[in-house]
């Protein structure tokens, strides 16, 4: 007997919902530091932390990350 | 330090009103600022001085970088994430947890700061009618 529609409709939206999960544990688990710049028209560089330039956005960065953790702290 | 566009003078009601909007908009904020076209705070989380002079030091870094004047900064630690973006003469700069969705948070900011240079409180058309 052919499964119910239903069933169908439910399967499949149960295997995005299982892909999706799978995809975010692996971003989680996987994902390095980065710092990505932005110019205008939509054109992105990355910077490596170990360039000195790159280096220099996340000491910035942490600046920006310790203070807004000392307010919320 | 933001970007050249001309824009009218922004209150420091409509900025700190504009703030906490974006904070109730996004759970994943951990603080944030609006600066006016001179790099100056006319909103902040915390205080506006450190806001100001860490906001100014990430955009100096960010345009020697990358040789110009860049339009928006996201970076990603193990500590948090900085999302910082000019638009229409304004910057606004945030630090949320890690993981949150850059897009809709760039969105948002951009959405905020394009507000308030029109002269409305960051809520925009929708939201400033649902309030009154």
């Amino acid at each position: 007997m052919p499964p119910k529609p239903h069933r169908i409709l439910l399967d499949r939206v149960s295997g995005y919902a299982d892909e999706a999960a799978a995809y975010m544990r692996r971003r989680r688990a996987f994902r390095r530091p980065f710092a990505r710049l932005y110019h205008g028209g939509g054109r992105a560089e990355d910077h490596a932390a170990d360039t000195e330039l790159g280096g220099e956005l996340f000491v910035a960065a942490g600046r920006l990350i310790e203070l807004a953790g000392r307010e919320r702290g | 330090m933001p970007d050249d566009a001309a824009t009218r003078s922004v209150s420091g009601d409509s900025a700190e009103f504009a703030l906490a909007f974006l904070a109730e908009m996004s759970p994943d904020l951990r603080g944030a600022a609006i600066l006016d076209g001179e790099g100056g705070v006319l909103a902040a989380s915390g205080d506006p001085q450190r806001w100001r002079e860490d906001a100014a030091a990430l955009f100096a870094v960010a345009d020697r970088a990358a040789g110009e004047g860049v339009e928006q900064i996201h970076i990603g630690t193990e500590q948090g994430e900085v999302f910082a973006l000019r638009h229409a003469g304004l910057a606004a700069v945030a630090v949320t947890e890690r993981f949150a969705l850059a897009s809709l948070t760039f969105f948002d900011m951009r959405s905020l700061l394009r507000d308030l240079a029109a002269g409305g409180d960051g809520r925009g058309k929708e939201g400033a009618a649902g309030a009154s």
